[in-house]
């Protein structure tokens, strides 16, 4: 039995689909929205999939990471600031995956996921999986996204000293890892 | 920074230049109609918010006018003979709301 309080909330449903989007209650305007993902869809995407390995999910969290800023972000940041704003919802959709527990990272076979260095002398994807969540995002908000320590704290949401401390462990246990396979000298 | 730093940040901006090239990014509209949907949704879900108290407030004094009710007339007071008059108009009454339930449920109907 369908209660008053759902009978009334389809109609209105029904009633504001049928209404014209209203992109004015969007924090950006369409044309605004596109230049900022156009700025930022790649280097997000590209550290969703490196600290997942899998494409689907990446997917699905770089959309939610723009719907996201899309209904609750604010207009006026500058583009520094913007993108640090998104990696920090990012990285906040991968620990509440992670949290929730719904599948592993690197869960996917390497064929499957279709990134594999053959032809580099390191296997970073080995390399990646080797390291915990963490520290892949770290390592990839230092040395992809050139980070400094301040900005990968307002990107993580750690503080500044925990950063420098878990980078520098993050750091040292990759090429741990890559010297124990005689990738690294 | 030392040769293996560097070394490590070519391997990942290769790693990361390769992700690129193989998957592409969804075209942002996909993202622009998710987020109006939601934008929608959160609208209803504001909207519908004081009706479904009232409902709840609604309820709960049911229960404590029927729980009182049964409460007198067992207690206290037999009930009381239904005239012709009063149960023509309770029959009436709920036939309303019966009927007003109804045209609700189908206009929702028709608006999905």
């Amino acid at each position: 039995m369908q209660t008053a309080a759902e009978t009334g909330g389809a109609a209105l449903a029904g009633a504001l689909d049928g209404a014209p989007a209203d992109s004015s209650a969007m924090a950006f305007s369409e044309a605004e929205f596109q230049r900022i993902y156009d700025a930022n869809a790649g280097p997000i995407l590209g550290y969703l999939t490196a600290s997942t390995a899998l494409r689907d999910i990446a997917d699905d969290l770089l959309q939610e990471t723009f719907c996201r800023l899309l209904v609750q972000g604010k207009s006026g940041m500058d583009a520094d600031a913007l993108r640090r704003y998104l990696f920090r919802i990012a990285t906040n959709l991968l620990r509440d995956r992670w949290r929730s527990g719904e599948g592993r990272a690197f869960d996917e076979p390497a064929e499957a996921g279709a990134i594999t260095d053959l032809d580099a002398s390191i296997d970073v994807r080995a390399m990646l999986e080797h390291l915990n969540p963490r520290e892949r995002q770290l390592l990839w908000l230092a040395y992809v996204e050139g980070m400094d320590h301040a900005e990968i704290a307002a990107a993580t949401g750690l503080g500044r000293l925990s950063v420098r401390t878990l980078l520098f462990r993050a750091r040292s246990r990759a090429k741990q890892f890559l010297s124990a396979r005689g990738e690294l000298r | 920074m030392n040769r293996s730093d560097e070394t490590l940040r070519e391997a990942l901006r290769g790693y990361s230049a390769k992700i690129t090239e193989s998957h592409p990014v969804p075209p942002s509209s996909v993202i622009w109609l998710r987020a109006e949907r939601r934008k929608r949704r959160l609208a209803v879900e504001r909207a519908e918010r004081p009706l479904r108290i009232m409902q709840a407030l609604g309820l709960v004094c049911a229960v404590i006018a029927a729980g009182w009710l049964l409460f007198q007339a067992g207690s206290l007071h037999p009930l009381p003979a239904f005239r012709t008059a009063v149960l023509v108009s309770a029959f009436a009454s709920l036939l309303l709301v019966v009927a007003g339930c109804w045209t609700m449920v189908l206009a929702s109907r028709r608006s999905l």
